[in-house]
């Protein structure tokens, strides 16, 4: 044993049927007076948040001339932009006072403004990099079975939906079995389930609707230029939609890091998904096709769209599926046909 | 001779066609509560069945928790020749104003718990409708004990049991019985009333191994420790003799008194017990009292750890395949659980999962190469403490709260079964090996807790709802 070995010791309370105060003095069977404090709801107290430095190895940056030439020039255009506002307000103030002070609040309520969508951004960043951390955890403590891994996703989770309303119900019921004694994973498990579990049939939903006006867009739209405008607004809408619904702050820039994340992981599983390829050839090329061309289209777009929204919904979803519970496109198939009227799924 | 033969095979192949023929309208899980005596193989199935009939919160179990079973009952067992589970009288006594816990089981007793669910799949919802009859069986642990003899013939049987009685901490306590023996011989003509004497005195020995501070569990036959309706019955007097197969053959010679007896005493007792009731198990746990064993010291730590492995071998374990109405049925399944968790606070859980895996490490390999799935985990089937932190001189001692029982003594204080009681039992040990080595002896000490007061529908439990969504959940998807 690593630690100094601690004789078993006893501590009378009184009779059963006593109060039940938490915290007394009690006696031990030595003689000596010590404090009692009865254990209740206290899941939270051994949990560690890890700092997200800690948890993803930072990449060794490198000062490239690129970047460098790329900082100076937006330092450059910055500086630019600075002066020009500044001589705009001047020759305001030179024409009248109260022109001048106009362009001033105009100017500041665009600065507070930009501030505003920085900090924004930022934040959908840090959502998106604390659902990564949560997956790191998870898929950890899945995998390896690590104990505390899952302790800290499980906290991270909790926290995550925090004061969702739609999460209200599931975070009450979590908080009821925070008594029972349970494994940190079994805990994990069952907070899959109670928080995550609905949120996938939802965003089976929205993939469902994505898809099915795609292929609609595709097969209507006149000009083959505009539908892959049309695709791409209703893929990147998607993609929003899903980050939303699995808790991230979906922002212009942490969707943008969500479409590269997709784009790469579609490059690096395209080649394992034959079987889904081989149905978009038959669709596309096959019966489709010959009823009427721009259809085919249509459905190898909405079939493509579903493959986005899948992969986005792996990458979203903070605890990972296993390999056989992972939804494929052909799960898919069933969702895309039933037309839910009136309901469209809200994040 | 071989004690099982093609009799017994063929016994095990009807069984399991009989078995594959009725349950493909009428599903059965034949759950295998397996325990040594005062594992809390009786509690334990009172506070499953408990749980699933009054519906209480399982989040772990699936089923349950997400709200898919319909209803839950009683049925008549099948087995009109085997006693019912006195499930009813166990529940009033665990709850009833003296809260106790039930006496020791003291023969078989049946329980049939059908369970109504929402089907998944269309194959199950338009054959049976969703419903799963669980079948469990309660019995004395001791008896347990004869399963290993199936496979031992009395010269065997005889030869280990006397060699073992040789080492401590049995060799002080077999001193009468050996002395008995001696004055027997092997050759010497057959005398009833001897055999009769010797397998008392052999009886007493058995019996004062047993008790709870040497708690030895190894010890064969288990009819002798809990006779049941056998009592005083010629098929239980016998006693291991040194002797050899030569002697055994001679007609009329006392050996061959004894292994006739040991015969009739396998193919009687045994084999009944073992192909009606265990055969044809679908799911098993193995209750595990770690506790007392760790109480008791390093020798019935040793003692548990080669029972287990004895028995769980007797067991047919392995993945099922396709053949198996001809081959029979295996278990898929095994749990090996430490009960009475609830005598340690739960940050001392892991450890006492890992010195169970340690203490089941060759029961559970066996059955991990035959293809069966293994688990261990820590459950209280019922709760009877609250945790605590005493704050002493600076030290935080996890602590367990509850009333324990009359006459539990630890740090030289007793108790008087009505004061309640705030335990620090020692740390368990971070490295299993030191528990079964013994380096912790005297530094533990567990106490017995009354059952809980509460007031629930159900009592509380730990980790009831895992091993249940273990053993049942993937028969009712």
């Amino acid at each position: 044993m690593t630690e100094a070995p601690r004789k078993p010791q006893a501590f009378i309370l009184g009779e059963s049927d006593d109060t039940d105060e938490p915290i007394r003095k009690v006696k031990s069977t030595t003689g000596r007076t010590a404090t009692l404090t009865l254990d209740e709801v206290k899941p939270d107290a051994t949990l560690v948040t890890v700092p997200v430095s800690a948890a993803e190895p930072a990449a060794p940056r490198r000062w490239r001339l690129v970047t460098l030439l790329l900082s100076a020039v937006a330092t450059l255009g910055v500086m630019w932009l600075g002066m020009t506002l500044t001589e705009l307000i001047e020759a305001f103030f030179a024409r009248s006072q109260i022109l001048g002070w106009v362009a001033v609040a105009v100017a500041a309520t665009a600065s507070l403004a930009a501030i505003g969508i920085a900090l924004r951004e930022a934040w959908g960043l840090f959502r998106l990099r604390k659902i990564e951390v949560l997956q790191d955890n998870s898929s950890r403590a899945i995998n390896l079975k690590d104990r505390s891994s899952a302790e800290r996703a499980y906290g991270d989770l909790r926290d995550l939906y925090q004061g969702e309303p739609q999460a209200a119900d599931a975070l009450a019921k979590l908080a009821a079995q925070a008594t029972d004694i349970m494994h940190p994973e079994d805990r994990l498990k069952l907070a899959n389930r109670l928080l995550l579990e609905p949120r996938d049939a939802m965003a089976r939903q929205i993939i469902a609707k994505r898809a099915r006006r795609v292929t609609l867009l595709t097969t209507v739209t006149p000009a083959a230029a505009l539908d892959i405008l049309f695709v791409a607004a209703q893929n990147l809408a998607m993609l929003r939609e899903i980050a939303a619904l699995y808790g991230g702050r979906p922002s212009s820039l942490s969707t943008l890091r969500l479409a590269r994340m997709v784009a790469t992981h579609l490059a690096v599983t395209g080649g394992l998904a034959l079987s889904d390829s081989l149905m978009q050839h038959i669709v596309g090329k096959g019966l489709l096709g010959r009823l009427s061309a721009r259809f085919g289209e249509g459905a190898v777009n909405g079939i493509l769209t579903t493959r986005i929204g899948l992969a986005a919904c792996k990458l979203c979803r903070p605890i990972p599926k296993s390999e056989d519970e992972q939804e494929k496109l052909t799960d898919m198939i069933r969702e895309l046909l039933t037309i839910r009227n009136g309901q469209s799924p809200q994040p | 001779m071989t004690p099982i033969n093609i009799w017994d095979r063929s016994r095990l192949a009807a069984g399991g066609l009989r078995d594959f023929a009725a349950g493909i309208f009428d599903p059965t899980l034949r759950l295998g509560v397996t325990g040594l005596s005062r594992a809390g193989k009786t509690v334990f199935i009172t506070a499953l069945v408990d749980a699933l009939l009054n519906g209480a919160s399982l989040p772990l179990f699936e089923t349950q928790a997400r709200g898919r079973i319909r209803r839950v009952y009683l049925e008549p067992q099948p087995d009109d020749s085997v006693a019912r589970f006195p499930f009813e009288e166990n529940l009033a006594t665990m709850r009833g104003v003296n809260r106790q816990w039930p006496l020791g089981t003291t023969r078989l007793s049946q329980l049939r718990l059908t369970i109504e669910y929402e089907p998944q799949t269309m194959l199950s919802r338009n054959l049976h409708g969703g419903s799963l009859h669980i079948d469990i069986i309660d019995y004395p642990g001791e008896w347990l004990l004869d399963l290993p003899l199936l496979n031992q013939t009395y010269v065997e049987w005889s030869k280990a049991t006397l060699d073992a009685s040789d080492i401590e901490p049995r060799k002080s306590l077999s001193g009468a019985w050996r002395r008995a023996t001696e004055t027997v011989g092997a050759t010497e003509p057959a005398n009833e009333l001897k055999a009769v004497e010797l397998s008392d005195v052999f009886t007493a020995y058995l019996l004062r191994c047993k008790q709870s501070d040497i708690s030895l569990s190894s010890l064969p036959p288990g009819r002798f420790l809990m006779p049941g309706d056998l009592s005083g019955s010629p098929l239980l007097s016998f006693a291991p003799i040194r002797t050899d197969t030569e002697a055994v053959l001679r007609t009329g010679t006392m050996a061959n008194l004894m292994a006739r007896r040991y015969d009739s005493y396998v193919s009687h007792v045994v084999k009944p017990f073992f192909f009606d009731h265990f055969s044809r198990l679908d799911r098993q746990i193995v209750l595990v009292d770690v506790m007392s064993a760790l109480n008791a010291g390093q020798a019935a730590l040793a003692d548990l750890e080669k029972t287990l492995a004895d028995v769980v071998s007797c067991f047919r374990q392995g993945k099922n395949s396709l053949l198996w109405p001809i081959l029979g049925r295996r278990i898929d399944r095994v749990l090996f659980a430490a009960t009475k968790a609830d005598l340690v606070h739960h940050h001392n859980h892991d450890r006492l999962e890992d010195i169970l895996q340690t203490l089941t490490a060759r029961a559970s390999s066996r059955a991990e190469q035959s293809g069966a799935a293994i688990d261990v985990t820590a459950v209280a089937a019922v709760r009877a403490t609250r945790e605590a932190t005493v704050k002493q001189k600076g030290e935080e001692l996890s602590c367990i709260v509850g009333v324990p029982e009359k006459d539990e003594v630890i740090a030289g204080t007793s108790f008087d079964g009505q004061l309640e009681a705030a335990i620090f039992p020692g740390d368990l040990p971070a490295d299993p090996a030191n528990a079964l080595s013994g380096a912790c002896e005297g530094k533990l000490q567990f106490v017995k807790f009354r059952p809980p007061q509460s007031s629930a529908r159900t009592m509380p439990s730990i980790r009831l709802d895992r091993a249940l969504e273990y053993l049942l959940g993937d028969r009712m998807s």
